[in-house]
């Protein structure tokens, strides 16, 4: 019973408006010039993410990986304050956190700009992350 | 292909200077060997090619901007000196500086 009371005949819709409204979001944001617009391509192998950045260069991105995501955010330009000469702490323009379906190894990974366009390639990683531990 | 070749209308900015104007457009993705930009007139017309491509044997899972071929034209203002132009592709961004006519410039008159 309880199977068929969690079944939501209108779940979709809600599935839809949040979809629209997650592309609204995109959109005005995108408009904003607060996010670069991302591909995603995937394979048993590996994940590859190409983001378009014109203008952009290394220094101008911030990449770090968690286990199982990615973060890729805008490095805002060192900025000394005026009154203490110190480097201004500065929030990044804007930052994407995308999931991964699989883990990566990090060592492995690679991103390259080429003309504008940043791409990053993750190797899914052999080991799955658990630890055995034996019991004495 | 051909006949189903898309082209976008790049963002641009246009600016005066004192002595030039800078056009900047965007067009990520784009190698300088396949730019395309000429003069006819008063008019600049760029024309690109992209190389980007998907990744072999991958499937898309988000698709947010597509392969572009860019294309956009733009009338100098008449202050503009056509044989005066240059243009320079860096990460992306084409920056194009036309010098305005020597005539138009500001001159300093000696009094004799």
């Amino acid at each position: 019973m309880n199977t068929l009371m969690n079944l939501d005949p209108w779940g979709f819709l809600d599935d839809l408006l949040d979809t629209g409204s997650r592309t609204l979001r995109t959109m005005r944001a995108r408009a904003a010039g607060r996010f670069p617009p991302v591909n995603v391509y995937l394979d048993d192998t590996a994940v590859i993410i190409d983001l378009e950045l014109p203008g952009k260069t290394a220094k101008d991105v911030n990449l770090s990986l968690e286990p199982q995501a990615v973060v890729i955010a805008d490095k805002p330009a060192e900025q000394a304050d005026g009154e203490t000469g110190k480097p201004e702490n500065r929030a990044p323009a804007w930052s994407r956190r995308l999931e991964l379906p699989f883990r990566v190894d990090a060592d492995k990974a690679n991103a390259k700009f080429t003309d504008g366009i940043l791409r990053i390639e993750l190797p899914k990683t052999e080991a799955n992350g658990v630890r055995h531990i034996a019991i004495k | 292909m051909n006949s189903e070749e898309k082209f976008i209308v790049p963002t641009a900015t246009f600016a005066e200077k004192p002595a030039e104007y800078e056009l900047k457009v965007q067009i990520p993705g784009i190698a300088k060997e396949d730019v395309d930009l000429h003069m006819e007139g008063k008019t600049l017309t760029l024309k690109t090619r992209s190389k980007y491509q998907n990744p072999a044997g991958f499937r898309q899972v988000a698709a947010e901007f597509e392969r572009a071929n860019y294309a956009m034209s733009a009338d100098l203002p008449d202050m503009a000196d056509p044989a005066a132009l240059a243009a320079k592709l860096e990460n992306g961004i084409l920056t194009v500086t036309i010098k305005k006519r020597p005539e138009t410039q500001p001159r300093k008159i000696e009094i004799g």
